[in-house]
């Protein structure tokens, strides 16, 4: 089919084509006037060759030519008395079943056909066409398999139909028995083949390059269709999901489901987002952590909760970060972190098994083993490992902390760090900050730093033997925290205490930085500090009835399921993460 | 309640004292049964939240009738002070108390079993004895005091709770691995609601009771502030206790008042003993069975945002938020279904998630501004394969749960007796047009339902039969009506109501037969929506054309019809398989299997109007 048949197709009315919208769509196959420049009736193909040609107008007018094209065969298939919009199909089998039941088939044998009667569905991937004999490479949920479609077997005009109707990306069912080609391609030679959906837009080539990332996040499904692999993802994706779950609830966690709309955002330091309900007239808060409301049923008297659920934060987009996120929390009482670390370990190595079999793994180019036990060690200790300062012997005195840091760290540290460093309030705080600075990257093979310094754990226990520090650890997998927990604070007036300290020091904080703006109106709600931190009362309230000694964990699942399924970006395991507004 | 509350305590109280031989026992068992006899009612739940400034009539009568009743010590020993009418004072002495210890909140505790296998255990070992100890044995059990009793400075009872279960705490100087003194300043200072670790030998007391003897005694996390008082009757009736599909009455619980119970949910789940099973483990129990049911059949569970550029899906006011770098208006999903059709144009042939919805809607009764559902869709599949299937779940959820197809539910209210709904499949079917005309008397014609007479014919049925349509009277919006009328009402039972008019479904596919309906199924419950399923519309031509006429409907003021979704009607361009669909309320499926006439009884934490704002309860 080429450009002059467009024309001439697009200039009649689409009669059959759809009730109402005939006039439109004949307006929107003429205005794509640029489709002399693609002389291709196979779309896909010309899809391809084009690629190069990346501009945005050429791609879109391409597109549309392709949609007239196929348009015109909606309309055709309808004349015909057929439906391009099916509504089912009766499938026996997966591409993969058949792949499996009949690898034993050889070159060139063919099953009994009166017996072996298979029916599969799913979307054209790939199509050759000769004289009298087609091939198709069917793809579906589990695989792909080829239909070995033979002018003779087919019925009536069903031969010349595939050729002519059939489409790269269609949706097609299809009946008939089994062979294996000479060539060693498992095939369904086909008797009957139905068109269940037609595609109106061609399929690209794989997409590589950079230019097509934000494409892909957009259009997620056609990433998948054009990379099987990125749908894998996902698939994988939901068996982490399953075996957390199942693991958890091996244990006799019991899944709560707490609110994500709150009066006060709390249980992490973050920038909430705001939403207002209208017939209550009020703000409510988007949840930044599951842990105020899980504590309170413990308080409630459960002794095993978790839940599995979506945290957001007002924060900034990275490879690492999406607006939304999920995470488990759990928590068990009666425990402390150390019992919090072996659960963590079961859980990822679980999930490892589940995703890959193993507990070796590749993550971009770094061989990763998560055999058990993981290493656990102190912050004070990996800091000093790391950088030679023992800060367990500095006191108290911040000013000579600093100074001490830096002379250690060298003239050569970063500017950017260097002020980082300037700004510590407190020695907990420079603790923190050197562990970022130079540790973390460094903790490729996971491993479990223990007891943070106090200042920066506002929701953890006091640790029983070091004072200034508190029962918690993280987990770094890759130089990223994969899990952080810890044995709970359950003292409400040592928890009002540091909240009302964190609550202030925010104020503080926000103060400072809407004074140095000058206070001009329209910067401040560009600050990093310009939202308001409530305290969670009623949580408080809560834990003055009395909380058991608990531990509790969180731990990402994006950032699980981008270590276990090798992905670089958080953007790749989301399905449809949080993009800017296109141009 | 006054008079129900106390038979089997009490009977347990004078058993108790019949086979008592020490004089002193005799003479606590006595106090305390005649403190019981006198004085019955439960004290008022203290408040101990910021004070709610302002009550509506009704609730602040309760509250005065309430507080007239006065905390009753637990033990004759243990004589009431001040402070147990006072909940300020006692909240202060609390404070003062634990200012005294080095560590109100140790880091250690020790437990070797669960309440529940430790009563198991003992109950089976010491079978039919009596007065009997395993001093070479040592349990450690923790758990909240719900009780306390004391027989002299040497020898205190608790009722220790956890786990849904309880057991005795038997704890005397002579057991005790503390000095008397030291003994007696803990013990006298143990309050109902302390959350204690006990470490000790199992027996039996003499009356039979299964119980620890206590070697050490902790207290883990003192209450600061006074529990209201458990109806005794509410943990010895352990055999009648509730389960799933069984009827239930929220106004016999010992902590009945509704503020209190949602806002402080902790309370609740400690008091109330059914609260655990209806709010948490039920709802567990459902999506459980859920995702079993989906998994075995092959359905992948997926994650769709919440965050959205435009809240499609579903005809409701969406929440909105904003994204403070990106400088970006986001909106809060009202259903997951047009992400997860795109999986499926994706690839991934059977799709499903259970999630959080949010619309901002008056709260009611049936309405939470989030609740929970499960959507499901399975390529090549239609409206009746999906309808089997959901038949199918939901048939085999209430067999599993409730050991039956036949649930109690208070459809018509707790002042009325329960009705029993049954969920023998298969369920009945009701082809909606035909039906609304055959009842109610009408000639509707699904083809003309777009034009302007359909509109007026619709109006003046409505009137005829006295049915109000708040403006805007779209024709989606009177035909709906309409069906809630004749047809809503008649489906207790289960029952699809099937074949949606098109200007109804603007997402389902046209009937393959019949001009100018869906193939789209609802399913109602005690007259209350629970499924909606349909044949997906699987043409983009024409699902552009039906978000242009949900476009009219939004023109004329339904500001809830449904946006175009450029992005989803793109997808569907690269081709979506035919698709069968389904969405399943969680909230009301929680609230039918645990006779809950409120969807905050089944929401752990619903959203509560502010505190200091005048609460208009929704009629």
């Amino acid at each position: 089919m080429d450009a002059v048949r467009l024309w001439s197709l697009s200039s009649q009315p689409l009669k059959h084509l759809i009730r109402t919208t005939t006039t439109r769509l004949v307006i929107r196959c003429c205005s794509s006037t640029t489709t002399a420049t693609n002389p291709g009736g196979r779309a896909p193909k010309a899809g391809g060759r084009n690629r190069r040609l990346s501009t945005s107008s050429t791609s879109t007018s391409d597109r549309d030519a392709v949609r007239a094209i196929r348009l015109k065969k909606v309309e055709e298939l309808r004349s015909k008395g057929l439906e391009p919009y099916g509504y089912g199909w009766e499938r026996t089998h997966s591409a993969n079943q058949l792949q499996d039941i009949y690898k034993h088939l050889g070159n060139g044998e063919e099953s009994k056909p009166d017996k072996d009667g298979v029916s599969i569905a799913g979307r054209i991937v790939a199509r050759r066409a000769f004289g009298k004999l087609a091939f198709l490479t069917l793809r579906d949920d589990s695989g792909t398999i080829q239909l070995y479609c033979e002018k003779e077997r087919l019925a009536d005009d069903q031969f010349d139909q595939l050729k002519s109707l059939v489409d790269i990306g269609d949706i097609v069912g299809a009946n008939g028995s089994i062979k294996r080609t000479e060539k060693g391609e498992l095939s369904v030679c086909v008797n009957s083949f139905a068109i269940l959906t037609k595609s109106l837009l061609p399929l690209p080539d794989k997409y590589h390059g950079l230019t097509d990332v934000d494409k892909r996040y957009r259009q997620r499904y056609v990433d998948m269709i054009a990379n099987p692999e990125v749908a894998d993802v996902f698939r994988k994706r939901a068996k982490v999901v399953s075996e957390i779950r199942k693991t958890v609830e091996s244990f006799g966690f019991i899944e709560v489901e707490t609110p994500v709309l709150q009066g006060a955002a709390g249980g992490a330091e973050a920038r909430p987002f705001v939403t207002y309900h209208n017939s209550l007239g009020r703000d409510l808060y988007l949840r930044i952590a599951t842990e105020l409301h899980l504590k309170r049923m413990l308080v409630g008297g459960f002794e095993k909760v978790y839940e599995i659920g979506r945290i957001f934060r007002n924060e900034g987009i990275s490879t690492r970060h999406n607006p939304e996120f999920t995470t488990i929390e759990m928590y068990e009482a009666y425990s402390d972190y150390e019992s919090m670390m072996n659960m963590t370990e079961e859980i990822v190595t679980r999930c490892a098994l589940a995703v890959h079999g193993k507990l070796t793994l590749d993550y971009q180019g770094v061989e990763i083993h998560l055999e058990r036990p993981w290493r656990r060690e102190t912050m004070h200790n990996l800091v000093k490992e790391g950088t030679g300062i023992t800060f367990n012997e500095l006191g108290n005195d911040l000013q000579v902390a600093k100074e001490v840091t830096l002379k250690n760290l060298g003239a050569d540290l970063d500017y950017k760090y260097k002020s980082s460093i300037e700004a510590c309030s407190s020695v907990g705080h420079l603790l923190n900050e050197v562990f970022e600075i130079i540790v973390e990257p460094k903790l490729v093979q996971p491993t479990f730093v223990l007891d943070y310094p106090i200042e920066i754990s506002p929701l953890a226990k006091p640790h029983r033997r070091h004072v200034g520090l508190t029962e918690r650890f993280e987990l770094f997998v890759c130089g990223r925290e994969l899990a952080n927990a810890f044995s709970e604070l359950t003292d409400p007036m040592d928890q009002r205490g540091r909240l009302e300290e964190q609550v202030r020091q925010h104020n503080e904080k926000r103060a400072a930085a809407i004074s140095e703006i000058g206070g001009a109106e329209d910067k401040r709600e560009e600050n990093d500090e310009s939202y308001e931190v409530t305290l969670d009362d009623d949580f408080l309230t809560a834990l003055e009835y009395g909380m058991p000694p608990a531990s509790g964990m969180g731990l990402g699942i994006d950032r699980l399921v981008m270590l276990l399924t090798n992905s670089a970006s958080i953007r790749d395991v989301i399905a449809f993460p949080v993009l800017k507004i296109q141009q | 309640m006054a008079g129900e509350e106390s038979t089997p305590y009490l009977e347990e109280l004078r058993h108790l004292r019949s086979m008592a031989k020490h004089p002193s026992i005799i003479s606590l068992l006595s106090s305390e049964i005649s403190s019981l006899e006198k004085d019955q009612s439960p004290p008022l739940p203290p408040q101990s939240s910021p004070p709610r400034l302002t009550q509506e009539a009704t609730s602040a009568a309760e509250k005065a009738k309430q507080t007239n009743v006065t905390a009753r010590s637990c033990g004759k020993k243990y004589v009431a002070s001040e402070d147990e009418k006072d909940p300020t004072k006692y909240y202060e002495n609390r404070l003062n108390y634990i200012a005294t210890l080095k560590n109100p909140y140790p880091h250690e505790s020790s437990v070797s079993k669960s309440i529940t296998e430790y009563v198991k255990e003992y109950e089976g070992l010491l079978k039919d004895q009596q007065g009997v100890h395993l001093e070479n044995v040592t349990e450690s059990l923790a758990g909240m005091v719900m009780k306390q009793r004391s027989s002299g400075p040497g020898c205190f009872f608790y009722d220790l709770c956890g786990d849904r279960a309880r057991v005795q705490i038997y704890a005397s100087a002579s057991n005790s691995d503390m000095d008397k003194s030291e003994f007696v300043k803990i013990h006298s200072n143990v309050k109902r609601g302390d959350i204690v670790n006990v470490t000790g030998f199992p027996g039996k007391t003499m009356s039979g009771q299964i119980s620890i003897f206590a070697r050490s005694f902790v207290v883990l996390a003192p209450c600061l502030h006074m529990m209201p008082t458990v109806n005794p009757k509410k943990i010895t009736e352990e055999t009648e206790e509730w389960g799933p599909g069984r009827p239930r009455n929220p106004e016999t619980y010992s902590l009945k008042d509704q503020e209190t119970r949602y806002r402080q949910r902790h309370l609740d789940l400690r008091i109330n003993p059914d609260v655990q099973r209806i709010v948490v483990e039920t709802r567990s129990e459902i999506t459980f069975y859920i995702r079993r049911f989906l998994h075995s059949r092959q359905f992948r569970e997926v994650e769709t945002p919440i965050l959205n550029t435009t809240a499609g899906g579903a005809t409701a006011r969406p929440f909105m938020t904003h994204h403070n770098e990106l400088d970006m208006q986001l909106y809060m999903r009202i259903a997951p279904e047009l992400y997860l059709k795109q999986l499926v144009v994706g690839g991934i042939e059977r799709v499903f998630e259970i999630g959080k919805q949010f619309r901002n809607e008056g709260i009611d009764l049936t309405h939470n501004p989030e609740f929970a559902t499960c959507e499901f869709y399975q390529a090549y599949a239609d409206y009746n394969h999906m309808m089997e299937l959901t038949e199918e779940m939901l048939s085999g959820m209430v067999k599993e749960l409730t050991g039956g197809y036949k649930i109690m539910y208070h459809s018509n209210g707790l002042d009325k007796d329960p009705i029993e709904i049954d969920f023998t499949p298969p369920f009945r079917r009701i082809d909606m047009i035909e039906e609304l005309n055959k009842i109610a008397n009408l000639e509707i014609n699904p083809e003309d339902l777009f034009s302007e007479e359909a509109n007026s014919d619709l109006k003046v049925a409505c009137k005829k039969y006295g049915i109000q349509c708040p403006p805007p009277e779209t024709t989606t919006r009177l035909l709906d009506k309409l069906v809630d009328h004749f047809l809503e009402e008649q489906c207790v039972n289960p029952t699809f109501i099937i074949n949606h008019p098109e200007i109804m479904s603007p997402l389902a596919k046209w009937h393959r037969s019949r001009p100018g309906l869906t193939e789209r199924f609802e399913l109602f419950v005690s007259k209350h929506e629970l499924c909606n399923g349909y044949t997906e519309l699987n043409n983009p031509i024409v699902q552009r054309q039906r978000f242009a006429n949900q476009l009219k409907d939004r023109q004329s003021g339904d500001d809830e019809a449904m946006p175009l979704d450029e992005g989803f009607c793109r997808a569907l361009e690269y081709g979506l398989p035919p698709t069968g669909g389904v969405g399943i309320g969680i909230d009301r499926l929680c609230m039918l299997l645990t006779d809950s006439v409120n969807i905050k009884e089944v929401i752990p934490f619903p959203t509560m109007k502010p505190q200091d704002q005048p609460s208009a309860r929704p009629s």
